[in-house]
């Protein structure tokens, strides 16, 4: 019974119905300011909060509804539960890793050497058949921006002032 | 004539100085381009150049951006055509002609009537627009705060319930959005909300980090988690761009219907370009002259979807100028470049900001001009662009993406955030939620929220106030229907099916 197809689908509708919890949850902690015309600044985020249950409970019954059906074969056509692709998760560790490596060191190293590294870590990440091309590329699309924005008057971090 | 006067003394007065102009022309170009290129949006794309265009003059900027929306559609077609993966979706729907012609060899035509049925149906949509929009405009004075929160209920309702496959995903999507939305500091009573203790969020999330976390930073790890593998081929134009007398034949009713289908539905509140371009697809389908030619490369499939997809985009412009409100994604970050020069778009802006609207309007006639130029005898540098590498070509996006939230705040914050937003736009992408609702939401929440407080305060606290006026109470028993009625519909159907099998 743990195969059941809309398992997935289930688990991000309770997340949604979690979220509004903790959004009705930090309502009942903010201060009843300015109340006006008995509207406070709780109310409209209430309804939100409401919104999220209500509609992440109605996702949470259409998903359990292929409950029953464990086997993939029953649901050929069934319209409540989107066909799962096959996951590459080797792509999307490198992507979120490169991601998070640039955020970590645009500070330190400016931002062409932390551009040259989210870009060659992209393109390693959507399995690049190129990879020394794609190296020397990567850093001339990052010395192309930074100076283009330069000239547009965006202020971007930078290890060497005016150059990189 | 009102209307026409307006457009003519101070409309092209303001659109033809060389400044706008030139802005027109980068607008357009940089619009076709991203339509062209997979990957990103006109939505994303308007949302990354909010930074930029702070520094120049409103109507210079909401000229440029206006260029980019409609240019993205035009260069959509070409990708859709010769790639067969649509940049946008609008493009779906030409996909499915359109490509099966260029594998025929005949892509140079359903280039051509393609873009000559964006330029047709743009431009009559825009004669609609300036005959229209006044019209609305003075309507629209009269509606006080009960109906303008009304019309924003039927907003968020029609975007959630008419997009995507199923409603509850809609209605997912939406509230969300609404949530984001409240992050920050409330106006009214400086209340901080949802900010749990974070310095950085009292100023709310940027609509730049969202944007683009969930168009570029959320399609870039979906497209590395499930769709590493595929492998495109691009069809050549064939022997020659033009169409022949046949074929001009064949496209002129279609571009005709496809415009009046797709200008209504601009109009209203039902996410943008995918329902005119499917309607008009089975409208050609139904009257076509050879029906045994769909689904094998029929040029009415392209005609007709490629004209409604141009007229719905024009379309969304008469509620985001009348009444301020948007009804597709690109349509939303429109509204917000508006609020960055604390301009607010609704009846009063015709008065208030005429050189504005008109000269934006009267660019709408300059750019589709450029547009039909810049894709037809130009169309060969665009095709140049489909050899870009996609690994490439999302770096690029990402580095893009990256520096957008960056430069907002020279902060690494922003990064986290739009790493978390692009962990949601990977979520929402594979469980095919749709995004519109939540930029809508998003934009829309705050403002819905100030239209309620101000019903309720004129009317002491009288909740009833939104049930009491009539007009305010049509429009929401129509948001009502709208939620409630195709359910039953269906229900009705199932119950019907039965007894008749």
């Amino acid at each position: 019974m743990t195969q059941w197809p809309g398992r997935h689908q289930a688990y991000l509708a309770i997340g949604v119905i979690i979220l509004g919890l903790i959004m009705a949850f930090q309502i009942t902690h903010m201060s009843a300011g300015a109340g006006y015309a008995r509207v406070g600044p709780q109310f409209f985020p209430s309804l939100i909060a409401a919104g999220l249950v209500i509609s992440g409970g109605a996702l949470l019954l259409k998903s359990t509804r292929s409950l029953g059906h464990a086997d993939p074969a029953d649901l050929q056509g069934d319209e409540d539960v989107p066909a799962v692709p096959d996951a590459e998760w080797r792509g999307f560790i490198l992507v979120s890793g490169t991601l998070i490596a640039h955020m970590a060191l645009i500070g330190l190293i400016g931002f062409t050497l932390a551009a040259w590294l989210l870009c060659y870590g992209v393109c390693r990440a959507l399995d690049t058949q190129h990879r020394v091309r794609d190296l020397f590329l990567s850093l001339g699309l990052a010395l192309a921006l930074f100076h283009l924005f330069r000239l547009l008057g965006v202020a971007l971090p930078s290890i060497i002032p005016g150059v990189l | 004539m009102d209307a026409l006067h307006s457009l003519f003394t101070v409309g092209f007065a303001t659109a033809l100085t060389f400044s706008n102009l030139l802005w027109a022309l980068i607008g357009c170009t940089l619009g076709t381009a991203i339509g062209v290129l997979p990957g990103i949006g006109p939505a994303a794309t308007v949302a990354l150049l909010l930074p930029i265009t702070s520094r120049i003059d409103p109507t210079g900027a909401l000229i440029m951006l206006a260029g980019v929306y409609y240019g993205a559609m035009f260069g959509g077609s070409t990708t859709s055509i010769l790639l067969n993966t649509p940049g946008e979706a609008g493009s779906i729907v030409s996909a499915l002609e359109g490509n099966k012609m260029a594998r025929a060899g005949r892509g140079g035509p359903a280039l051509s009537t393609a873009a000559i049925g964006s330029f047709l149906a743009g431009t009559v949509a825009t004669v609609l627009l300036t005959l229209l929009a006044p019209i609305v405009a003075d309507l629209a004075l009269k509606l006080g705060p009960a109906e303008n929160f009304a019309i924003m209920v039927l907003a968020f309702v029609a975007v959630s319930a008419v997009v995507g496959d199923v409603p509850q995903k809609g209605f997912v999507s939406l509230f969300i959005g609404l949530a984001i939305g409240m992050i920050g500091i409330e106006e009214q009573s400086g209340q901080a909300r949802f900010t749990m203790g974070v310095l950085e969020l009292t100023d709310g999330i940027d609509i730049v980090v969202i944007a683009m976390g969930l168009f570029a930073v959320g399609e870039t790890l979906y497209t590395a988690t499930y769709e590493n593998r595929i492998v495109s081929r691009i069809e050549g134009i064939g022997k020659s761009i033009w169409m022949t007398k046949e074929d001009w034949r064949r496209s002129w009713k279609p571009w005709l219907r496809g415009t009046l289908i797709g200008f209504p539905f601009g109009t209203i509140p039902a996410g943008g370009t995918e329902m005119p371009t499917f309607l008009s697809y089975s409208a050609e389908k139904k009257l076509a002259e050879y029906p045994e030619e769909f689904g094998k490369g029929a040029i009415e499939g392209v005609a007709g979807p490629e004209a409604a997809n141009n007229a719905a985009v024009t379309g969304t412009l008469v509620p985001l100028l009348t009444l301020g409100i948007p009804t597709s994604a690109t349509a939303a970050i429109m509204l917000s470049a508006f609020q960055q020069y604390n301009i607010t778009p609704g009846p009063l802006l015709f008065d208030t900001n005429p050189e504005l609207v008109w000269g934006l309007i009267a660019s709408l006639y300059i750019g589709n001009v450029m547009l039909l130029i810049l894709n037809l005898p130009l169309v060969g540098i665009w095709i140049q662009l489909l050899r870009i590498p996609r690994p490439l070509l999302y770096g690029g996006i990402v580095v893009l993406a990256t520096m957008g939230a960056y430069s907002l705040r020279q902060s690494w914050f922003d990064l986290l955030l739009l790493y978390i937003v692009g962990l949601m736009g990977f979520a929402m992408k594979r469980f095919d939620i749709p995004i519109v609702p939540l930029i809508v939401g998003l934009i829309l929440g705050p403002m819905a929220e100030k239209h309620f407080r101000r019903a309720m305060t004129i009317s002491q606290g009288d909740a009833t106030v939104f049930l009491t006026r009539p007009l305010s109470l049509s429009i929401l028993s129509l948001a009502a229907l709208l939620l409630v009625g195709p359910p039953l519909l269906r229900s009705w159907r199932k119950m019907r099916r039965p007894q008749q099998a």
